[in-house]
């Protein structure tokens, strides 16, 4: 207990905030429990005074306990009476045995003194504003008559007449259209863009500007990424094979799309979390459920009990934190330190999860989005192609039954060769027992490779598995969770086509010759065949060829067996008519038979080009019961818990609208998805408003983006917040109208530009008195040079693209050679946003620019300047073959003239018309470079635009 | 304003705050700028500039620290403990005996196994007599420097969970690594370098690769940086082809320029003046990180003794030389690979246990040894901690019906450290007489880190990041004691 104090107590005082000091003539002014109390409970007497420890009978998260008569007949507080409240002076006693809290810095008297005006105000309790519905719009403030436009600025207003600030000036305006540029589609305007922008004196000038870019495709991939970091959104599994989420791009597509057809923001949240449930659920709200698989997945964890949960913690943090603003995650393995959330609160969210099927490679959990009319389209052209050849063969039957009988007549003794074909096969056990090498160990990783040596292996006969298993021929005895088989055959010559004689439970992997040729989830009730020919195309050999297998079984009956048929269709009867027809056919009657066998082969070759469309998403398996683990621990069940929402909030009860054991979902999860998307969520709404105006205005008014709770920072502008979020919900949670509606705000348009007396008063810009500048983000930083270079290929959607990386950072990957991928040039200079994302092995550039760490959800980039970046910028191969890139351009838009070079560089980097001195001291600057420096006037242009690439005021955004 | 509260979990609320958006307005004071920059050449440092800080700048430890510089020599793949430094004599004779052991490696659980007696002789050295395997007969001779953990234990005998764990103290991808805490908490002593510096094995990085050295949810500036022992020694700290030092200094003086024009009417914005200050550590970076891996200027004796004249140790020797050069230059946590990409390429003998050792233990036994006694004769080992280990060990059993290859062993296996406040000469902790798990004394790899970052001078019940709502520290959330009685 003393151990867990103390380190309590450190967290404790590392993020205490410490009330303003008071004079004594503001004892009378009310306080506000949420803001000034609460943190000071939860941080310093939770943890004995709480929701899992009542200390003493001290209990200190409700009111009426807060107020109840203790163990020792004394009360903690007396509401309204500061004598007999003995908190105070357990509090404020100098004997370290007698005061509280027992461990840590004892509270500092303004702490001490504004508890000790709670109580004398009768102990006032309120909920947390964020988990309070919010109060219904009232009045927004009258707009001041020289400045403002929207009800957005007379909030801003009034907050920095609070403060003795004034609004900062309206930016110019090729700072205001580079800054809409780069909020909204992360490119900056071509020069082009900008003189239009500046020859337009209407007054809607940058309206439609704003409008364009809402417009514009490019809105969705620059938004999409915002969405991408909160969702922690890779491609690969992570640990040791970091292996490919296969299709998960998808997802990605799925989120630009959402931005770009702006769709509202309560369907975004129900699709991503219960797409498959929807009654209407389409291919996109099933790509939409790829949320559930982006996260971490070790595929060979030490404790796989302990491994699903952290899956599904994973997933139940990141959507806690993405939708809700809240930390749920930290409850798992006690009550929250400080939010009022429960450890049953985490396992009644947990169970709308519980049954969502396990992770697993490859295309494990991929779930068809083909759309019901190209299914029946197809199935339509499938049977009109059945019935053709149908038709054929009922015609060249005809004619053979004709053939054998003038056969017969004509030549009684000749007899003609039977019709059945040539076959080989590698047999099964069914009939005898067939000999194979096993092993119930997990086997080095390349067991089914030809050259594998299995001499240590066991040997023994087919099937293997438990004689329980409905039509299974078990000779050898298989009870574990897995079975490794493998078995040599030989070949004389390679079969045209290959079937799959199998009976398997549950999934099975079937390697020959150490490709993967099929792969089986689920189980049979029966031998089943197969046809793998197209998988086995190019795998066989003549001579020694591997079979090998792997079967893993969860639970009930288990089995496997598997054999193969080969089939060389040679067709004798065929060869005969071929040879023989004219003995008793006309030439017309053999020729039409030839035709109809040709019009029959070429169909049957023509296979009908219809694949199933895949997309890596949720699906659900089982229905499994939820317990509340102690410390969060797998065997240490407590109470089961039924799927409910966190108490603190209020919420409706869960509605689970199937109970059908064979349904494939419950619509557990659609239920959370509603409520999530509720307009009357206290939260939902907030959080999405708030980080809409993060990606604006450089911080969200919540600056915590992802924790609306207690530890969160409370609202800089709490009211313009709420009324925020009412606009979002009452403009059918669309974005783009928030876009607009924050952006022609004047709070928006102001400068950046300094001001040394409100610097004085407010440095950190907490009530927004200007525009936040910022850097770049690394995706725009590489966008923008491509952009500026001229190179940017703006195709959209469909698998990730590889730019080369160098050597030196493939190197640090345990496959060098294998560790990434390769683009065409062409593909390599598409935007950021589609560079794959791999755990183990991120693009050095946005990973030096703080692309975030895809492990866990990222509210907030953190900016961060270091030397390396520099580095890269002026010695890194993209910025190399970039310069050349811009010069080459500015060589063949402006030949032969350096003043227009230089201008025009500036312009396409910094938007602006630069000054004469600055061409002047540029033009002198590739003088010296040429003149001194001894360079081309190529090379002396290449390193003036790498000059500009790098400087302060590209990389910058006012 | 003045230096930012030091709390207790280090991460002060600005930095918080800053993460959240509000951007690094006011900032200590402390002048990075010494006089070998560009600056000195070309033009003064601006007050705002000078007032940059590096994400790296040094900070005060919480104690007064033991060692200044860790050396992790990390033995990728995961060396059995039984045949070099955890003596068994009574396994000897008992080779293909069939033992009831309870063993967990990447074949599972087992309760039975075939023993594989250690197949190296062992030898008494030093004044403490320690037991040492013929892998190993030059460390060895350092015994009376080295304290052995021979109860480690880890959570996963699994390479990539356990790489993870070993060097993030968890066995989830996701958090920093040892030497990001480092960075974050103490910064570096010399701006020019790096201050976590990670170097790799020929044939590859270890699984996982970068997760490995990842800042996981602390900002990328803490994480590792990769330092080839040859060529240009960090990822583009060489100009680029046909540039000339005298141009890019030009190059620089114009983008000086332009960025000092460009902060002229935003001089409130210290990014700004951040961004042109580490354009100046970069420039010294160029200058200074190449000479500290140019061996040109260490005595051939110097190299002979590390084995660099040998193509067996050439590799590791080279490593171990720029090791103690860098730690001479400041750099606080530099971690050495033997062993890289699959297979045999690393400690992991699966198959054939004699071949793979001799070989990985031939490259490295003498480099090893020789950065003991140069630290030492250069009075480096007592401010230098040196660890030594894998992320777990191997099995006494045979993983296979035949041949010598032993599976993974998290259940107990040997570490070791020296310098750095480390006691010489002792042995803490042991197996049972198979070397299958830890007995006495266990210990954790939990208490490995805790040892090392107290004597950084680190509390590591104290040293916290904010994140996701938690403060999150190396060690755990169960506070964690270093290993006392390792300490001088």
């Amino acid at each position: 207990m003393t151990l867990q104090r103390t380190i309590l107590s450190a967290i404790t005082i590392s993020i205490a905030i410490s009330p303003p000091a008071l004079d004594a003539a503001e004892t009378t002014q009310a306080v506000n429990y949420s803001r000034e109390i609460q943190p000071i409970l939860a941080k310093r007497c939770y943890q004995c005074h709480g929701p899992s420890v009542a200390e003493g009978g001290l209990r200190l998260d409700s009111r009426d306990a807060a107020i109840a008569e203790l163990e020792s007949g004394s009360h903690a507080i007396v509401p309204g009476e500061i004598a007999s409240s003995v908190i105070l002076e357990r509090l404020r006693s100098n004997d370290e045995s007698v005061r509280m809290p027992p461990e840590g810095e004892p509270l500092d008297e303004d702490q001490v003194r504004v508890l000790e005006r709670w109580i004398q105000q009768e102990v006032p309790w309120n909920t947390h504003w964020a988990f309070e519905t919010s109060k219904q719009a009232g009045v927004t403030p009258d707009l001041d008559a020289d400045w403002g436009t929207n009800p957005i600025d007379a909030f801003m207003l009034r907050q920095l007449r609070r403060t003795g600030l004034k609004p900062a000036q309206t930016a110019d305006r090729v700072t205001l259209i580079r800054r809409a540029y780069y909020d909204l589609i992360g490119l900056p305007p071509s020069p082009e863009e900008v003189d239009a922008f500046l020859a337009d004196d209407s007054d809607e000038a940058f309206e439609k500007v704003v409008d364009h870019l809402l417009d514009s495709p490019q809105y969705g991939e620059k938004w999409a990424r915002h969405w991408l970091d909160v969702v922690r959104y890779a491609e690969t599994n992570g640990y040791e094979r970091d292996a490919q989420k296969d299709l998960i791009w998808r997802y990605r597509d799925y989120v630009i799309r959402a931005f770009n057809t702006d769709k509202p923001y309560d369907e975004f949240i129900i699709e991503q979390l219960a797409g498959d449930e929807l009654p209407d659920s389409n291919a996109d709200s099933i790509i939409a459920t790829g949320f559930y698989r982006l996260g971490l997945w070790d595929d060979e964890p030490v404790d796989p009990r302990l491994a699903r949960y952290d899956y599904l913690d994973d997933i139940l943090r990141t959507t806690s934190e993405a939708f809700l603003g809240m930390t749920i995650g930290c409850a798992r393995c006690h009550d929250h330190k400080i939010d009022p959330i429960s450890q049953r609160d985490y396992y009644s969210m947990l169970a709308f999860l519980m049954d969502i099927s396990p992770h697993g490679k490859a295309n494990y959990n991929h779930v068809p989005i083909t759309s019901p009319e190209e299914r029946v389209r197809f199935a339509a052209q499938e049977s009109a192609k059945a019935a053709r050849e149908r038709e054929l063969r009922q015609q060249i039957g005809e004619i053979e039954d004709d053939f054998r009988a003038r056969w017969r007549n004509k030549f009684p003794d000749v007899e003609i060769a039977s019709t059945s074909a040539l076959k080989d096969s590698v047999l099964t056990s069914v009939n005898d027992g067939q000999t194979w090498k096993y092993s119930f160990e997990r086997p080095p990783q390349n067991w089914y490779e030809i050259a594998f040596n299995d001499t240590s292996w066991l040997q023994g006969l087919g099937g293997f598995g438990k004689a329980s298993t409905p039509e299974s021929h078990v000779r050898t005895e298989w009870n574990s969770s897995d079975v490794w088989l493998r078995r040599d055959f030989r070949l004389g010559e390679i079969p045209e086509s290959v079937t799959l004689e199998i009976h398997h439970d549950e999934s099975a992997e079937i390697y020959l010759n150490g490709q993967l040729v099929a792969e089986r989830k689920g189980y049979l009730k029966r031998y089943e065949s197969i046809d793998i020919s197209a998988a086995c195309a190019d795998v066989l050999q003549t001579g020694r060829n591997t079979l090998a297998v792997h079967c893993h079984q969860t639970a009930g009956d288990q089995y496997i067996d598997v054999g193969l048929t080969f089939d060389n269709d040679l067709n004798e009867l065929e060869r005969f008519v071929r040879d023989n027809g004219d003995r008793v056919f006309t030439p017309e009657q053999l020729n039409h038979w030839k035709t109809l066998k040709e019009q029959l082969q070429q169909s049957e070759s023509q296979e009908l080009k219809f694949r199933e469309t895949y997309a890596m998403a949720v699906a659900e398996s089982g229905r499994h019961r939820t317990y509340v683990l102690h410390r969060g621990i797998p065997a240490a069940e407590g109470d089961e818990v039924q799927p409910a929402f966190p108490q603190t909030l209020r919420p409706p009860s869960a509605e689970i609208p199937i109970t059908d054991d064979d349904a494939p979902t419950t619509g557990k999860r659609l239920a959370l998805a509603r409520w999530i998307a509720s307009p009357n969520n206290p939260l939902t709404a907030r959080v999405a408003v708030n980080r809409i105006w993060q990606h604006h205005f450089g911080r969200g008014l919540v600056r915590t983006s992802s924790d609306f709770g207690f530890q969160g920072t409370a609202p800089s502008h709490p009211e313009l917040l709420d009324w925020l979020a009412q606009q979002l919900v009452s403009h059918g949670w669309r974005l783009k109208p928030m876009h607009k509606l924050i952006m022609l705000s004047d709070s928006y348009r102001m400068t950046s530009a300094g001001n040394t007396e409100a610097f004085q008063l407010d440095p950190a810009n907490n009530d927004f008195w200007r525009f936040n500048a910022r850097r770049l983000t690394a995706e725009e930083l590489r966008d923008s040079v491509l952009a500026v270079t001229g190179v940017l290929n703006n195709e959209m959607y469909g698998p990730s693209i590889y730019p080369p990386l160098p050597a030196e950072v493939l190197a640090t990957a345990s496959r060098p050679d294998a560790a990434w991928g390769k683009s065409t040039p062409d593909q390599a200079v598409r935007r950021s946003i589609y560079v794959h994302v791999k755990r183990s092995l991120r693009h050095p550039m946005l990973a030096n620019f703080d692309s975030p760490d895809t492990d866990t959800s990222c509210a907030a980039r953190i900016t961060t300047t270091v030397p390396t970046q520099a580095l890269e910028m002026m010695n890194g191969p993209f910025m190399a073959v970039q310069s050349a890139k811009f010069a080459a351009r500015l060589e063949r838009e402006t030949p032969g003239d350096v003043v227009a070079q230089v201008r025009r560089a500036m312009r396409l980097t910094t938007s602006r018309e630069p000054t004469q001195e600055e061409i002047q001291a540029d033009v002198m600057f590739l003088e010296q470079l040429t003149k001194q420096e001894g360079l081309s006037t190529h090379e002396a242009l290449r390193n003036l635009c790498l000059v500009m690439l790098n400087a302060n005021e590209f990389v910058y955004l006012d | 304003m003045a230096t930012p509260n030091r709390t207790f979990c280090r991460r002060t609320r600005r930095e918080f705050l800053w993460e959240a958006g509000g951007g690094f307005t006011a900032l200590p004071l402390l002048s990075l700028l010494s006089n070998d920059g560009f600056f000195s050449q070309t033009a003064q440092a601006t007050e705002l500039e000078r007032s940059y800080t590096n994400p790296l700048a040094p900070q005060k430890p919480h104690h007064a620290p033991r060692a200044k510089s860790v050396i992790f020599l990390f033995m990728y793949g995961g060396p059995s403990h039984i045949d070099t430094f955890d003596y068994k004599p009574n396994m000897y004779g008992m080779d293909g005996n069939t033992v009831d052991v309870k063993t967990f490696g990447r074949g599972g659980h087992k309760n039975q196994g075939r023993i594989v007696e250690p197949k190296w002789k062992f030898k008494q050295y030093g004044e403490c007599g320690k037991w040492v395997s013929d892998l190993f007969p030059q460390v060895g001779g350092c015994a009376d420097e080295i304290a052995f953990l021979h109860s480690m234990t880890a959570d996963s005998p699994i390479h990539g969970s356990a790489m993870l764990m070993m060097n993030s103290g968890k066995v989830l991808s996701g958090s920093p690594a040892l030497g990001s805490w480092v960075n974050y908490g103490l910064g570096s002593e010399n701006e020019n370098l790096p201050g976590f510096v990670v170097m790799l094995d020929q044939k590859g990085g270890p699984i996982s690769g970068a997760k490995n050295w990842s800042s996981g949810y602390m900002p990328a500036s803490y994480q590792g940086v990769v330092m080839r022992s040859s060529g240009a020694p960090i990822l583009n700290l060489d100009l680029p082809e046909g540039t000339q030092r005298s141009t890019q200094r030009a190059m620089l003086k114009r983008l000086l320029e332009k960025n000092r024009a460009h902060q002229a009417t935003r001089n409130d914005n210290s990014d700004l003046a951040a961004r042109i200050a580490s354009y100046e550590l970069a420039y010294k970076m160029q200058q200074h990180a190449p000479e500290a891996v140019d061996l040109a200027d260490e005595t051939d004796n110097t190299k002979k003794m590390y084995g660099y004249d040998n193509p067996q140790t050439n590799d590791f020797a080279r490593k171990c030389i720029l090791a103690r050069r860098l730690v001479e230059r400041g750099v606080r946590f530099i971690q050495i690979y033997s062993g890289g990409a699959h297979n045999d390429n690393n400690w992991d003998a699966h198959g054939d246990l004699e071949t793979n050792h001799t070989y990985h233990a031939g490259r490295t036994d003498q480099p090893i040894a020789a950065l003991l006694k140069d630290l030492k004769q250069r009075n480096l080992l007592d401010e230098t901690l040196v660890v030594w280990g894998g992320e777990f060990g191997r099995q006494p059993t045979a993983e296979y019906a035949e041949g010598t290859g032993r599976d993974h062993n998290s259940y107990g296996f040997t570490m070791w450290m020296a310098g750095g406040g480390i006691k010489g000469g002792i042995s803490l902790g042991t197996t049972d007489e198979l070397g299958s798990k830890a007995v006495e004394r266990p210990l954790h790899v939990k208490h490995l880190h805790a040892t090392i970052l107290h004597l950084l001078g680190l509390d590591p019940n104290h040293l916290s990041y904010f994140y996701g709502g938690l403060d999150l520290k190396l060690v755990g959330v169960e506070p964690v004691e270093p290993i006392h009685e390792l300490f001088t």
